[in-house]
Order: structure tokens, then sequence, then C-alpha cells
């Protein structure tokens, strides 16, 4: 029979990378002979040869390595609860942690929603916005003061409070269209580099149309957010060294025997 | 292979770790008789008389690392080259063989008897 063609071995050879590496490095060049040897004498096409082949590649290398992974939870019971219980309680904090930031960055919002409902009810009942909004001077970049800005139905800005550089900042024009189908929308919005406003605009349809913003400048949030992130993070390196160290000393106390009196 | 694994020899009886595999006890079958390499195992295995186990190279030396582990089989320390080495069985694979082979061979007769297969002899 026809040998092995070097490219298709070449193939196999890096094909092998997906076999355990301590069975590779042992056993690649008889795996290679025995290739050479079987394809030689083969009885069947090369298709089916070299789909065969490759099967039980794919099909070995899972099994080695589902086997390897057996014989370490068996051989090693200590460090394999450790590493599932490190894991879990790396979950579980991170979803504690990812449920925080989501509560402080909603809690963001939540005079903004209020103060855009209310003048937005009292501008569509009637009302001119420059009567209903008081005056006002919100620097976006110093204060943590919540603002709120009437914007006309061309998104030109009107009477507000919220001021950037002595003017009154507007936002990009997408976030209008989508409040005109929308009704509302919660955007975190970036007027400048390292202005960041958690704001909440909503539509006015009345005889003066247009959009209400009342937004409020994220530092403190993000301060907070910092915050946590920082302390989440000190207490999973806490919780896993005191978990390597309690492995480790449980590992050393099943290593002792007892003496023999 | 299961329960062959991870087991000492010297811990063990042979009839701890029946049932064998298939793949496990067509390559105890084939150096029953004589020590070979892996590709003369591979091909003994997949005759009808061998097991009629098809297997490739990554079966087969996934198991004979697992057999060499368990003490069923050993390298002879006698190669062709360095891509070629021969195994043999080890006496506590002669006697897992053994074990396993009378095992199969009840199974065999208890199909005989309750005439499960119609033209069994």
């Amino acid at each position: 029979m026809e040998r092995l063609p070097p490219p298709m071995l070449w193939l196999y050879r890096g094909a092998l990378v997906v076999y355990p590496l301590r069975l590779r490095f042992k056993y690649r060049e008889q795996m290679l002979q025995t290739l050479r040897d079987a394809y030689r004498d083969r009885n069947v096409g090369a298709i089916h040869f070299w789909f065969r082949i490759y099967k039980d590649l794919a099909q070995s290398s899972f099994t080695e390595r589902f086997n390897m992974m057996r014989d370490f939870v068996f051989k090693a019971p200590i460090a394999f609860h450790t590493a599932a219980l490190a894991l879990v309680l790396t979950l579980l904090g991170g979803a504690v942690a990812i449920t925080m930031q989501q509560m402080l960055r909603r809690g963001a919002n939540q005079p903004q929603i209020d103060m855009a409902q209310w003048y937005a009810g009292e501008i569509g009942a009637g009302e001119a916005p420059g009567n209903v909004i008081p005056p006002g001077y919100v620097d976006l970049e110093r204060s943590l003061q919540p603002f709120v800005i009437f914007y006309d139905e061309q998104g030109n800005p009107g009477p507000g409070t919220g001021y950037l550089e002595q003017r009154i900042p507007v936002p990009p024009p997408g976030v209008f269209d989508f409040v005109r189908i929308h009704g509302s929308e919660n955007v975190t919005w970036q007027p400048r580099s390292g202005v960041r406003i958690a704001s909440v605009v909503r539509r006015i349809n009345s005889k003066t149309p247009g959009f209400i913003l009342a937004g409020r400048s994220l530092r403190l949030v993000e301060e907070q957010e910092s915050l946590l992130w920082r302390i989440v993070m000190g207490g999973w390196v806490a919780v896993m060294v005191l978990l390597l160290a309690g492995a480790s000393l449980l590992n050393r106390a099943q290593r002792v025997k007892p003496s023999v009196a | 292979m299961r329960k062959a694994d991870s087991i000492k020899p010297a811990a063990i009886k042979p009839g701890d770790i029946l049932p064998l595999s298939p793949v496990v006890f067509s390559i105890l079958l084939a150096l029953a008789a004589s020590e070979k390499h892996g590709y003369a195992i591979m091909k003994e295995a997949a005759l009808p008389e061998g097991g009629g186990v098809i297997m490739g190279p990554g079966t087969l030396y996934g198991s004979l690392d697992r057999m060499m582990r368990s003490g069923l089989v050993e390298e002879t320390g006698i190669t062709d080259n360095e891509r070629r080495r021969y195994y043999r069985i080890t006496t506590f694979g002669s006697e897992v063989f053994r074990a396993e082979a009378a095992r199969l061979a009840r199974v065999v007769g208890a199909v005989r008897r309750k005439a499960v297969l119609e033209g069994v002899r």
C-alpha cells in the first residue's frame, strides 16, 4: 500500500496539540509510527481512514483529559475542593458586588426621574418652561447638585439650571430622536471628557413641545463604585489567602502520621 | 479501564477491577500470546477474534499508559527504534485477563443456556 503523505503526517502531528501534554510528550513518536503503519495497511478509503483517525483523536483526547481530572480529584481531594470552593465564593462574591454596583448606579437616577416627571407634567399642563424651571446655576464640572434643562422640539436649549463652561450643554441629537419615539430615556451623558452625568430625558407633548432633561454628576456614584470594587477585591484576596492557608494546613495535617507509642 | 486506572496491583485482587472495558480486554488479549508493538496490538484488536475493537493511536496509547500505571502491561525495553516500542502483559495483567475471560465465559454460558441467541452453540 502507499506511504503516508508527509503533509498528512504534519497535519496529524499538529492536531496532536489537543492530546494531553504528558501523553503527547511520551508517545508522540510512537503514535506517528503507528499512524504510518496503519495508513500503509489500511483496507478502507483515505477519507474513511482519516475520519476514523481524527474521530479517535478527538474522543481519546476528551477521555484522557477527563480521566486525568478524575484522577486529580481522587488523588488530591483537598486541592479539588479548595478550587471548587474558591470558584463558588468568587462567583457568589462577584454576583453580590455586581448587584450592589447596579443598586448604586440605579440609585444615581432616582432624584432625576422624579424631577423629570414633575417638570414634564407641569410644562405638559400648559405652564411655560421659564415659569416652571427656577433660576439657578449648577456647574456640571464641579457640583454634585441635580439640575434641569428644557430643550425645544429641535433640541435647542431653553431655560435650565445646568451649565458647563457657562453655557447650557446639549446632548447628542440621537438622544432626542430616541425619546421622540420612546417617550423617555435614562442615559449616561458625557458632555466633556471627565464629566459624566446620570440623566433622565422625557418627552413633552403640549403647546410647548420639547424635552426635559434632569441630571446629576456621576462623580460621587463612581467614587462609591470604585470604593466598592476595591473592598470587593481586597475581600476576595483575603478570602483566597485564608482558603489556601486552610487547605495547606489541612493537607499537612493529613500527611502527618500518628506516632506509635 | 475504569476501575483499573489508579489502583496499585499490590493492593487489589484481579477480580476487583472487573469488568474491563473492551479496549483494555482487547489489548490484553493481543498481548496474551506475545509481546507486541503499538500497531501490532491495534491490528490484532481490530480482528474479529481479537475483539473487533477498532481504535486509533490516541485511544491505544492513552489506554496503554493507564494500563502501565495500573500494572497490567509494561514496556519490554526492546525497540526496533524509538518509534516502535514493544509491550508485554505482566503477571498481574495475566491474572486480570484470565479473571475477565472466565467472567465472560460465564456470561456466554448463561446466554447459551437461556438460548437467547439462536444458533449459538
